[in-house]
């Protein structure tokens, strides 16, 4: 078996009931305009609640800020955050990925001097892996980190940078060798998003959105103290990165909320195809969800489930889009932006961002050939 | 948990008993007696007596293994009528018993679809409510059906023939029902999983293994997924035997077996569409146990309805909680 069977002990039940108490207290329904996932919006104040109450870098060491906890009581906490629409996007990021890689790969003086901001809610981290000619294929970045006295000047452009506009750093993969090995001579670099030489252009997303951007880097000095872990050992920790991306609930609840609205609006009117639409839906929930916190458990272990996560960050995505599909099927809507119903404004949002669930934290179609390689072990 | 070392057990004994070619032979015969046999003699046959857990993991090893008994059907029997019971005996499912009728502690009328109808020694339906164990031979006649499987799905039919046992149920045969097709179906699906991708492995197609190709790899890739889902979610349903766990997996379990059969015989090919290859051991019993007990379509409904009467607020608690909420 991949999957080993688990269920929520006692005190991640008691967690899982401070959540949805503290949710209706600070953020009712109603007051709020809720977001899809991961993909909800940005909000200081709030990530810097959910800090005071400990809920943000949950599994980063104490000594440098975090809670000691695990990646199961992280998923109890992210997954009632996501399922409410709650704004989590301002340390989304450095919550899930750029916290633990710092952790993991970094100096003491980096863990010091980032992690407590982190875990504090205050840094927001983007990530600058992505370029024009390295989608999926990551190891064809181009851009390069040139050595000079004290440190490296960047230069290159890194795009379909999420939130680069509103973050504060992004960690940087580059080349800083001559290898020509594809996967040698990588590096990754932490990068001041205000540095000198640093140009921030918005990408207007498909919403209308600029979360999106274009960053180039013209000689960009980023001092040795800055170098995340290695320098050429960029591609491996990025790999590792990349595992703490995958397999989490907001692999399958960016469509949640549409159908907890659709129950709310017209759950007195869904009609047999209405009920058997909601029925499947909630069944699939409830396994992924299974497997998801099987994921985590295994984590907790010191276990790296890659073929796992692969597994359910696929199946996850592609549940996320067909039930959309479904909904679109199910009601008799024409949309519009600003609809009065919740329901119709979140069915907007989620068609014209929908694409990216199968795309963002790598495509569909790669991770099936990163679990197909390693399936024997089933 | 289950016991490890009773699961095991079975494991083995299936293994060296459920060969391709005795399961093949148990079509024509209608079931396989050396395997019922040496399940009974090993303590297997008296399912309801080992604990919920135990029983269910031992179904999904006989799922796994295509195993030609009525070894659900035995679990089911002693659940209903809360004790072991003697023997070999099959359950008649609810929508097969709604031409029986008890008159004085006789039963008349024709079981429908009886699972190993023709070979087991006594059957047990609801008839008014009420568990009843009558000896198939009193049966005037036994009309031989089968299903897609090729496993015996018969019509039995009393007339006036007087019933051993009749007690007021002692489990929801619905549930309990889907509960035991859910367990089989994981152990089939982890099978055809492990098949499949072995399969591609050893097949050479153009010069490689054809799980080489891309597109052979995404057929694998979800079957490793229904696999995965639906044997995590037939157990949990197995620790937490209740009405919302048990709709969910065998809501995933129906889905799965039309999704994961198409999947594991296009991987397959010519190869996977005759009987001399072990794939449709698992695929057509996938295909049969799918509407048993309540196809996706049936408990996709029941769960639609609870949800909604529960109201928008307790969807997300719902998946949580299951039960325990709804």
């Amino acid at each position: 078996m991949l999957f080993e069977v688990t269920d929520l002990e006692e005190g991640e039940l008691a967690l899982q009931r401070e959540v949805r108490e503290f949710l209706a207290v600070e953020l009712p329904r109603g007051t709020f305009q809720p977001g899809l996932g991961m993909g909800a919006p940005r909000d200081r104040v709030f990530s810097a609640k959910l800090a005071s109450r400990g809920w943000i870098g949950m599994a980063l060491p104490g000594r440098h800020g975090g809670h000691d906890r695990g990646a199961v009581e992280r998923f109890v906490v992210n997954e009632e955050l996501l399922r409410w629409g709650a704004p989590v996007g301002h340390h989304w990021v450095a919550d899930r990925q750029t916290g633990p890689v710092i952790n993991r790969f970094g100096t003491e003086e980096q863990k010091q001097r980032f992690l407590p901001a982190i875990c504090r809610g205050e840094l927001s981290f983007a990530i600058g892996m992505s370029e024009p000619e390295a989608g999926s294929d990551l190891a064809a970045v181009r851009t390069r980190a040139a050595r000079v006295d004290g440190g490296w000047t960047v230069t290159g452009t890194k795009v379909w940078t999420s939130g680069a506009h509103a973050s504060d750093w992004f960690i940087v993969l580059c080349r800083t060798g001559d290898d020509e090995d594809r996967h040698e001579g990588l590096s990754q670099l932490i990068v001041d998003l205000r540095s000198e030489g640093l140009t921030i252009r918005p990408i207007p997303f498909l919403d209308g959105h600029s979360e999106f951007n274009e960053v180039s880097l013209e000689e960009v000095f980023v001092p040795d103290e800055l170098v995340l872990g290695a320098v050429g050992q960029g591609w491996a920790q990025n790999t590792s990165e990349l595992a703490y991306e995958r397999g989490g609930p907001e692999r399958w609840l960016s469509t949640y909320l549409l159908v907890e609205e659709l129950v709310r609006e017209r759950g007195d009117a869904l009609g047999d195809r209405g009920l058997l639409l909601l029925g499947d839906a909630v069944a699939r929930w409830w396994g992924l969800r299974r497997l998801s916190l099987s994921v985590a458990r295994t984590i907790d272990r010191g276990e790296a489930p890659a073929v796992q996560s692969a597994l359910v960050k696929e199946m996850g995505t592609r549940f996320e889009q067909d039930l959309l599909a479904a909904l679109q099927e199910l009601v008799d809507v024409e949309p519009v932006m600003d609809a009065d119903s919740l329901f119709e404004r979140l069915l907007v949002a989620a068609v014209l961002t929908g694409p990216s669930f199968t795309i963002r934290g790598g495509t569909n179609e790669i991770l099936r050939s990163v679990a197909a390689k390693r399936l024997g072990a089933l | 948990m289950s016991d490890w070392l009773l699961v095991d057990g079975a494991r083995r004994l299936l293994a060296d008993t459920c060969t391709h070619e005795v399961v093949q032979a148990a079509e024509a015969e209608g079931w396989s007696a050396v395997i019922w046999d040496a399940l009974a003699v090993s303590g297997y046959a008296d399912l309801a007596g080992l604990g919920l857990a135990d029983a269910l993991a031992v179904l999904t090893v006989a799922g796994e293994h295509a195993a030609p008994v009525p070894l659900a059907e035995a679990a089911l029997a002693g659940w209903l009528l809360g004790g072991s019971v003697e023997g070999s005996v099959s359950v008649v499912a609810p929508g097969g018993s709604g031409g029986l009728s008890l008159n004085g502690g006789l039963l008349s009328g024709a079981a429908r679809r009886v699972p190993w109808g023709r070979a087991v020694e006594r059957v047990v339906a609801l008839v008014d409510g009420q568990a009843v164990m009558i000896r198939t031979a009193l049966a005037t006649r036994v009309e031989r059906r089968t299903n897609l499987a090729g496993e015996p799905r018969d019509t039995v039919v009393f007339d006036g023939a007087r019933v051993e046992e009749a007690r007021p149920a002692a489990c929801d045969l619905n549930e309990r029902g889907a509960l035991t097709r859910a367990a089989l179906m994981a152990g089939a699906l982890g099978a055809m999983a492990r098949l499949t991708i072995h399969y591609a492995g050893e097949r050479r197609q153009f010069g490689r293994p054809i799980a080489a190709f891309q597109a052979v790899q995404q057929h694998l890739v979800s079957l490793a997924q229904d696999a995965s889902l639906v044997g995590l979610a037939a157990e949990h349903a197995g620790r937490t035997p209740a009405p919302f766990e048990i709709a969910a997996a065998k809501q995933l379990a129906s889905h799965a077996a039309l999704t994961a059969t198409r999947a594991a015989h296009q991987v397959h090919g010519a190869m996977g569409m005759t009987q001399e290859y072990r794939l449709h051991h698992f695929s057509r019993r996938l295909w049969a146990w799918r509407s048993e007990y309540g196809d996706e379509q049936h408990w996709a409904r029941w769960l639609g309805v609870a949800v909604v009467r529960a109201g928008a607020d307790n969807l997300y608690p719902a998946i949580t909680g299951g039960s325990a909420v709804i």
